[in-house]
């Protein structure tokens, strides 16, 4: 066994998890990013959208009809958890006024001829003008003021019929030919915290561990010391010994993260978790593996330790639409559908969503852990294959820098010249 | 004479640089077209149409296959039939359709005999915009059914046509959405992603742009090129980085208002001052990290969770006044809180400068933020004393 190729494999292995550990533990840097954001992010949006629903926008209402039954609705609205009426304004002008100069986010109008029209069996129509600044003041208008009418419409339907000589019974049924029974399970508020917190979860997992691997590995670029480089003692071979020995250490780290961010912060902040503790340990130590592989190809484009942050923070933000969790799947233009399969956080997320906060199994979300699954093995071997390349690159190291070298000089002569030719001409 | 010279000085030796280091190029213009391209190809058809909804149809009759169709037709949703609840529902769950809606076996007898049959639909809100659209237009689905089984009703009774819009519909909304009429959820997030990732872009390009000085140890050449002054070494780094941000910000503003034509009720100048503003307040919080902060990496970092938080912090989509009392100060941190004010005074009300003049100054305010780290941030400069990485 211990001169075997398996236990020479396996140590090796062993020995370079012990050295990416080492250096991972002595990189201050690196270990801010873990802990600050690994630890503290989760809390901070969860803090940020802790109370996920926004309560009593303040309405303005223009009654110009004045009759019971405006009053009446202008109450019950005022009464739901969505409006506030603020204030009562006697005219058109005043309500824009207040609505311009933000006092109140819209304005419910009731036409002079709103109680002639009711009263003469008409259809009656009022008027809501919503700030669209923010679409959760639309929502609640429209909301607030859509209960009401639907309740309002609802009686006085039942009141015209039974004027027909219907009883309360009949009209009822006549009124009301179909009933529903409206059912929002996994959200039942439409809470935005539950929503985006469930999303953004998993990919804050992913975006840690890319910053803190590329931070990393960029150092020991600058340090003339690739991440890629393998030990001496190997020959030249043993790529996939790299690949999974420095894999392991950022395995068993983001684990850790990943249980706290997964498991325990939903618990800190009283959040849904529906599905089960040990199936959701499934789903994460695949994503946490998938995000190894991934984040170890990514990172060959680093060659400096903060490029990572120049060029992939914006990536953040456009990770969290691609996981679909707001603009619906469906509808992704078909380059951006494609575009989503390369971060593991399509797959992750989607899958969090529906374990956790929905309840799913793994078998219902079978298809997602299969995506996630194939992507772990191709950006396996992209892994190794950029490790390859890049060992190969360094043995002809001189080479390649000569050349490099050659083409950069040649920038900055160019460079050079334009700049002594913008300088003479603003002496001149 | 030789405050300008040395200013002009300092702007070659950084046109220098970019052009040796070809990141800063990549991190400016290549971030902000990829993103611009993204936002807006990405919401580009402003609301979403086809969503699938989910169908258990266990009556198969013709008012509930034409109920199908009609909600087929509808230009958001996309019926998916399913023949079982268990499935539909898995699939629910499996977030694959973000609504269910159940048919009960005898729905068209039970209509029929005015029995009232009880429809069920089930919305993943866990899918936000997908499961509310969905849900909004089941809802108009189910009374347009319910109302067209009246109407029937009330024609064989003989009742007048005017007489029966009454009693169907005895009172309507006029909805009017002010500021965005087509409810286009692209206008909404690209107005304020973009400018959130152009206050992005500038926090860290300018920090790592300070920053590599102390880290390779060239602040001190830069000390000398200036003349050994730090105000003209940062006034000619920030002519340059404004220069460009600043076209980087009116491109986009641009794009957004005149080639999209997303709507914004005043003018376009007024948009490009707030752009200008964002662009000199978020630099000023650049140098006010690197200032307090002079270690490259450790103000990269800083950098990044300050602007990565910005975006939710600004409440374009959570509203502040939503957030928990402690954070909503928070939220004044950020420069584009600032230009969505503007924005939203602006590009929704049109109203006149006397409204918003006090977020122009704020975003002014934040220019003397430097002054405050300009003797520090000399300090390091010269001594290099901090660590370099």
């Amino acid at each position: 066994m211990k001169n075997s190729y398996l236990g020479r494999w396996l140590r090796d292995v062993l020995t370079i998890f012990n050295m990416e550990l080492k250096n991972v533990l002595h990189d201050g840097g690196v270990m801010i990013i873990f802990i600050a954001a690994g630890f503290f992010y989760p809390i901070l949006y969860n803090f940020v959208y802790k109370n996920g629903i926004l309560e009593d926008t303040p309405i303005a209402v223009v009654d110009n009809a004045d009759c019971s039954d405006s009053r009446r609705m202008i109450r019950e609205m005022d009464a739901t958890r969505e409006i506030d009426i603020a204030y009562r304004c006697t005219s058109m002008e005043e309500a824009r006024d207040l609505f311009a100069r933000r006092k109140v986010n819209g304005i419910i109008y009731f036409p002079s001829d709103f109680g002639d029209r009711l009263a003469g069996r008409q259809t009656a129509t009022f008027s809501i003008y919503a700030d669209m600044s923010s679409f959760l003041y639309y929502k609640n208008l429209l909301m607030g003021s859509n209960f009401v009418m639907l309740h309002e419409v609802n009686n006085i339907k039942i009141e015209r019929y039974s004027f027909d000589g219907l009883t309360d019974a009949q009209a009822d049924q006549s009124v009301n030919t179909v009933l529903y029974d409206d059912i929002n399970p996994y959200n039942r508020a439409f809470s935005y915290s539950i929503f985006l917190i469930s999303a953004i979860l998993m990919l804050i997992i992913q975006q840690v561990m890319f910053y803190g691997m590329s931070m990393s590995v960029g150092t020991m670029r600058e340090e003339n010391r690739s991440f890629a480089s393998l030990p001496d003692s190997l020959n030249g071979h043993g790529v996939g010994r790299v690949v999974l020995g420095r894999g392991a250490v950022y395995w068993l780290r983001f684990m850790i993260i990943g249980i706290y961010v997964t498991c325990i912060v939903p618990a800190m902040f009283n959040f849904p978790q529906r599905g089960s503790y040990g199936e959701i340990l499934v789903l994460l130590s695949l994503f946490v593996t998938v995000c190894v592989f991934f984040c170890m190809t990514w990172s060959t484009l680093v060659t400096r330790r903060e490029s990572a942050f120049i060029l992939f923070l914006f990536m953040s933000p456009v990770c969290v639409f691609l996981t679909g969790f707001s603009w619906p799947t469906t509808a992704f233009p078909a380059f951006w559908k494609y575009f989503s399969y390369l971060f593991p956080s399509t797959f992750g997320c989607q899958a969090f969503i529906n374990m956790n906060t929905a309840g799913a199994d793994l078998e219902t979300v079978g298809q997602l852990l299969n995506s996630l699954t194939v992507q772990g093995m191709v950006y396996f071997v992209l892994a190794c294959l950029a490790i390859y390349v890049e060992n190969f690159a360094l043995k002809r190291k001189d080479e390649i820098d000569s050349a490099i070298r050659s083409v950069e000089d040649s920038i900055i002569e160019h460079g050079e010249k334009i700049g002594n030719h913008i300088e003479k001409r603003l002496t001149r | 004479m030789t405050f300008l010279r040395n200013t002009l000085n300092v702007i070659r030796r950084e046109l220098r640089i970019w052009v040796r280091r070809p990141i800063y190029v990549v991190g400016m213009v290549f971030v902000m077209a990829f993103c611009t391209i993204f936002y807006l190809s990405f919401l580009k058809d402003g609301v979403p149409s086809d969503v699938p909804i989910a169908v258990v149809d266990l009556d198969r009759s013709s008012t509930s296959r034409n109920f199908c169709q009609q909600l087929d037709a509808t230009q958001l949703g996309k019926v998916v039939y399913y023949d079982d609840f268990a499935s539909a529902r898995a699939d629910l769950q499996g977030g694959r359709v973000t609504s269910l809606c159940l048919i009960p076996e005898g729905f068209n007898r039970d209509i029929q005999s005015q029995r009232q049959p009880t429809m069920s639909f089930y919305v993943n809100g866990l899918y936000f915009l997908g499961g509310s659209l969905a849900w909004k237009d089941l809802l108009t689905m189910i009374n347009l059914t319910s109302g067209a089984v009246q109407r029937q009703v009330l024609r064989m009774k003989g009742v007048d046509e005017n007489e029966i819009m009454g009693l169907l519909r005895p009172v309507d909304v006029d909805v009017h959405q002010i500021g965005n009429a087509t409810m286009n959820y692209g206008a909404y997030l690209a107005n304020m992603m973009i400018p959130g990732m152009l206050q992005m872009v500038i926090v860290i390009i300018l920090i790592y742009s300070l920053g590599t000085e102390l880290k390779y140890g060239t602040s001190r050449h830069l000390l000398q090129v200036a003349g050994d002054d730090i105000y003209t070494a940062l006034l000619g780094k920030l002519i340059l980085y404004t220069v460009s941000f600043t076209v980087i910000g009116w491109s986009v503003e641009v794009l957004l208002y005149k080639w999209m034509g997303f709507p914004l009720a005043g003018s376009l100048a007024e948009m490009l001052l707030a752009s200008f503003l964002l662009v000199l307040a978020s630099e000023s919080v650049a140098v006010l990290i690197i200032g307090c902060v002079p270690v490259c990496r450790f103000a990269l970092s800083i950098g990044a969770l300050y602007s990565v938080l910005g975006l939710s912090l600004t409440g374009f989509t959570l509203p502040v006044e939503a957030m928990p009392l402690g954070l909503r100060g928070l939220t004044m941190m950020y420069p584009l809180r600032y230009f969505y004010e503007i924005y939203v005074h602006v590009g929704i009300f049109d109203n006149p400068f006397g409204e918003w003049y006090m977020y122009v100054v704020a975003l002014l305010a934040f220019c003397f933020l430097p002054f405050f780290v300009m003797g520090r941030l000399k300090k390091a400069y010269v001594n290099l004393d901090y660590a370099r990485n």
